[in-house]
């Protein structure tokens, strides 16, 4: 609202400074468990495990980082997710554009029909023990292709997208007939330029879902040299305790369970931070633009 | 130049009805018209077939075709006979799941976690929404939004961890500030009457930012100049979120709630895997645990596919009975 | 050789019918005007000339050639869109150039081509421009230029100026009359406003509710509406319509209002008794009664001045009527007029209960 302080009476003024303390606590309590595993990441074993660590780092060092990047396995989950987050994006890409232009289509033979098949996955999925048994009939298991196929199509990215091209106006679409296109032309010159921003939020929807994917990966995946990040912290954060080995050996090294941990989380943080500008774009509106219709 | 055509009125293919509109009166097909209608559809928009074929496949082979493995509910599946020839055995699965106390304890957590996250998961984002409202400085709100919105794009096992080393017993900083009370430490994790407190608490951090968006766009679409002629009648800003801004919500509230009820039996699981243990099953299993450990950790198929179906069945009813009820409510439904 | 030709055109979705049954012939590089209220089923009808919309009964014939079941790229038409359907991510160039590209028309052609349309509707200044930089008759100009470019065998235009303001409006008008006198193509142009259609059209179409009322030029329809609906539609201020009595005097055939009798024109083939409607266009009123013409007396309720010319709101009769006269810059004695005069031969006479009108 366009309405500046000095209209403001007493009351207001006092209530519109609370609000923006109370706004800034709850920002500070967001920020702080971010700030926090940041601090121990850089702290010494002694001390966070001592407890000793609230805001900075204590007796600075970078041993639990040394000893993650060092850490051949880290890498190739890196490298896993990597894969998997871009082959999986262009996969859905492939799958969810022309679909949802098709859907769109009032020409589609069936066109309700087709939109409820597609909507009714998202009411009812036979969960997880006959999906993990599909997978592994479709000889799936612990495949690269298996994790990026299998998750293709998000019937709400889909819906979400086909609302999108239904609210352009649809003399683009004759005016390109008419100029002689077909679907294919009209789609790729026509469709996907004017539908850049509905496009970019489901790119970043499926790239984020991508990364952060966890449990599936975790139980389609037995190969070591195949696991994502996620899977890969998992496992250390929950054998790091176990491990006798590296229990045994802290002894004498400047890292603890707990500083390894949060070095590993910031490691796996960082490129969602890197993205997290570009997504801000776009999933405001975004998450606006699908699934609530009229 | 061609004669004047004067009031060509309705030709005969055309009836008058009483509140004059004209019904078209279709004349009969045959099956040759229908057939050359539907090549000539078909040589048009063949395109269309083409594009609309990968995703309708993807979700036949990998969403309707387990449905049909859904039968193994039924049955006395063994891996080695597989779905189609497994013997059935009826509801046998089924009564073995109600005798089975783990079994009705995970469906009653289900119900109780969600219920907390009803009450305190949803109010949180519509007052977090009222709040940003109120803050003048655009440059701090953008600032904030952007934080808080932030540990939406978290992924769940970075959650996990964070969580687990804050409430370590001696290592995390809750413990660290229960000691300058004077405290004993507590180790969190191990205790069933604070999973659930802990379960809730870290949902509202990490979603409370993000759903406060959706509200936010209603507050948007209020007319300003409710406000306006709220200010010229000497209305203080707190009279105007209860006046205006409240009422003016009101219905994307209600969606809101309908959805979030429809979602009862959706609690995320994956968060609970990687934070309860043994110790904590009494509070925190809930029915997509319970049928990941009897499935796909103990490898007892058919009876953890029997307690999705029951699962996925419930959800289903509740979807779509809170659709039709938005339906009626606002017009406004999810598809 | 006809352009376009229309024969028992039907258009039905579902159950129910909005076009019934048109018949209409377009010359070749006749400019037709097909003008009507909203939902007459005139957009309809281009549509289904473009191939936008599939035709339930009836033929079209685009130069002699059966088009029913024609793709609409095949028709050799091409469309200017009320909203212009300009492609926001390409430049002026490229959106003119789009058709020919799809149609992998030759590098060097297309960029002549280009050039050239670019040269007659004087964007050549604009062509690295995206529309969203463009000023709204820029952006009609490149609509026009995407269709002039294919050289199609008939244009089509649908409601083309109703996104422009009044004034820009007025001088596209006249750019789209030069357009056609310049390139001299079989033009169909849909309009809900008769003022357009007036000014634009060789011949005018009058649709309503999904029939032809009347075609015919511009004043022809002004001069001999065949019915009250085209007298009311075509003309601004509208004709003045009052039901009345035939009767009969000694100089020939009345028409009886309530108690004010107009007279009628003799050659009408009325009898007494029958109840007409009697139209008067505004603009037939005068009142100086120059050589005893029948004069009505009328009770004045308001005077509008619009500078050149004025209207005067009064009743007749308790029937509400309009007169427009000029000014002659003075408007002092207008509010003193208590009576007009109109020349029998101007006195249009409709059958009260099909609304035809009787000559």
């Amino acid at each position: 609202m366009a309405m500046t302080m000095n209209l403001y009476s007493r009351g207001d003024k006092i209530f519109a400074i609370a609000t923006s303390v109370l706004i800034g606590m709850f920002t500070a309590a967001t920020l702080y468990p971010f700030i926090y595993i940041t601090a121990v990441s850089f702290s010494s074993g002694f001390a966070a495990s001592a407890g000793k660590v609230i805001l900075t780092p204590i007796d600075a060092t970078l041993a639990a980082y040394k000893h993650v990047l060092t850490d051949p396995k880290f890498w190739v989950s890196y490298r896993n997710t990597f894969i998997y987050t871009v082959g999986g994006t262009l996969m859905s890409l492939a799958f969810i554009i022309p679909g949802a232009y098709a859907l769109s289509r009032p020409q589609l033979y069936g066109r309700r029909f087709w939109n409820l098949f597609i909507a009714f996955t998202m009411w009812f999925n036979a969960g997880l023990i006959p999906f993990f048994l599909n997978m592994r009939d479709l000889g799936l298991l612990d495949s690269y292709f298996g994790i990026m196929i299998g998750f293709a199509v998000n019937a709400f990215n889909l819906i979400l997208l086909r609302n999108f091209f239904e609210a352009i106006p649809s003399s683009f679409q004759e005016a390109a007939r008419m100029d002689g296109a077909n679907d294919f032309q009209v789609l790729w010159k026509v469709y996907v330029p004017l539908a850049k921003p509905a496009i970019a939020t489901i790119t970043l929807f499926c790239i984020v879902s991508r990364w952060n994917g966890f449990f599936w990966a975790m139980v389609l995946l037995q190969s070591e040299e195949k696991i994502p990040l996620q899977v890969y912290l998992r496992h250390t954060i929950a054998n790091l305790s176990d491990d006798q080995e590296f229990t045994a050996t802290l002894l004498n090294q400047p890292y603890s369970v707990e500083t390894v941990t949060a070095a590993i989380i910031v490691c796996a943080i960082i490129p969602v931070l890197i993205v997290y500008p570009f997504i801000q774009k776009y999933f405001e509106k975004g998450i606006l633009l699908g699934g609530v219709k009229e | 130049m061609t004669a004047k055509s004067v009031g060509n009125a309705a030709n005969n293919t055309a009836s008058g009805t009483p509140d004059g509109t004209v019904e078209y009166a279709a004349p009969a097909l045959t099956l040759g018209d229908k057939l050359s209608r539907a090549v000539d559809h078909f040589r048009n928009e063949w395109q269309l077939y083409v594009m609309l074929a990968p995703a309708v496949i993807w979700c036949i082979v990998f969403l309707y075709k387990p449905m049909y493995g859904l039968q193994i509910a039924f049955k006395d599946y063994s891996i080695f006979r597989g779905v189609a020839a497994s013997p059935w055995i009826g509801l046998e699965h089924f009564e073995t799941l109600f005798g089975n106390d783990q079994f009705i304890r995970a469906v009653f957590n289900t119900i109780k976690i969600s219920a907390l996250n009803l009450l305190f998961g949803f109010p949180a984002p519509i007052i977090l929404a009222l709040m940003f409202n109120e803050v003048l400085h655009a440059g701090y709100k953008r600032f904030a939004q952007t934080i808080v919105y932030l540990p939406h794009f978290i992924s769940t096992v970075i959650i996990a961890g964070i969580v687990i080393t804050a409430f370590s017993p001696t290592a995390g900083i809750v413990n660290t500030i229960l000691g300058w009370f004077g405290a004993d430490s507590i180790y969190f994790l191990t205790k069933p009457e604070w999973f659930r407190p802990i379960f809730v608490g870290t949902g509202i951090w990490q979603e409370a930012g993000f759903g406060s968006i959706v509200f936010l766009a209603a507050i948007a679409g209020v007319n300003p100049s409710l406000y306006e002629s709220a200010v010229v009648d000497g209305a203080s800003r707190w009279q105007m979120m209860w006046k205006i801004t409240i009422p003016s919500i009101l219905p994307t509230i209600i969606i809101m709630l309908i959805i979030r009820i429809g979602n009862i039996m959706e609690v995320s699981f994956e968060l609970i895997i990687l934070l309860y243990q043994p110790a904590t099953y009494s509070t925190a299993d809930v029915v997509n645990t319970f049928v990941y450990r009897q499935g796909l950790q103990s490898g007892q198929y058919d009876m953890a596919a029997a307690a999705g179906l029951f699962n996925a069945a419930v959800a289903f009813v509740l979807v779509v009975a809170a659709n039709s009820l938005s339906r009626r409510y606002s017009r406004t439904s999810l598809w | 050789m006809t352009g376009v030709r229309l024969e028992g055109i039907v258009k039905a979705y579902g159950r129910i019918q909005v076009v019934h049954g048109i018949d209409l012939n377009v010359e070749e590089k006749e400019f037709v005007v097909l003008v009507g209220p909203s939902g007459c089923g005139k957009s309809t009808t281009l549509r289904m000339i473009a191939g936008l919309e599939e035709i339930t009964d009836g033929t079209l014939h685009i130069h002699e050639r059966l088009c029913n079941r024609v793709a609409p790229k095949d028709r050799d038409v091409a469309m200017v869109f009320q909203n212009y359907a300009l492609y926001p991510h390409l430049n002026v160039a490229d959106n003119i150039a789009f058709g020919l590209r799809i149609r992998k028309t030759p590098k060097a052609e297309i960029a002549k081509s280009v050039s050239d349309v670019a040269e007659i509707l004087g964007l050549t200044e604009y062509l690295d421009r995206r529309p969203a930089d463009l000023s709204g008759g820029q952006r009609q100009r490149v609509a026009m230029g995407r269709a002039i470019v294919r050289h199609p065998k008939v244009f089509l235009f649908d409601e083309p100026l109703s996104n422009l303001d009044a004034k820009l409006r007025t001088q596209m008008r006249a750019e789209i009359k030069r357009l056609h006198k310049r390139l001299d193509v079989t033009s169909v142009y849909v309009t809900h406003d008769q003022v357009e259609a007036m000014t634009l059209a060789d011949r005018i179409v009058v649709m309503n509710k999904g029939i032809i009322e009347q075609i015919g030029t511009p004043m022809d329809l002004f001069m001999n509406p065949a019915n009250t609906f085209v007298a009311s539609f075509i003309g601004s201020p509208p004709m003045n319509q009052m039901p009345a009595t035939i009767t009969r005097s000694p100089d020939g055939y009345r028409a009886l209002i309530d108690q004010v009798s107009v007279p009628l024109h003799n050659s009408l083939s009325v009898s007494e008794g029958q109840d007409v409607i009697v139209g008067i266009r505004p603009e037939h009123f005068s009142l100086k009664n120059d050589g005893g013409l029948p004069a009505i007396p009328l009770s004045l309720d308001l005077v509008e001045t619009l500078g050149s010319e004025a209207l005067l709101h009064a009743t007749v009769d308790n029937q509400s009527v309009i007169v427009k006269t000029d000014t002659n810059g003075d408007i002092s004695q207008l509010s003193n007029v208590d009576t007009v005069y109109v020349p029998p031969e101007k006195v249009k006479i409709f059958d009260a209960g099909t609304g035809k009108v009787i000559s």
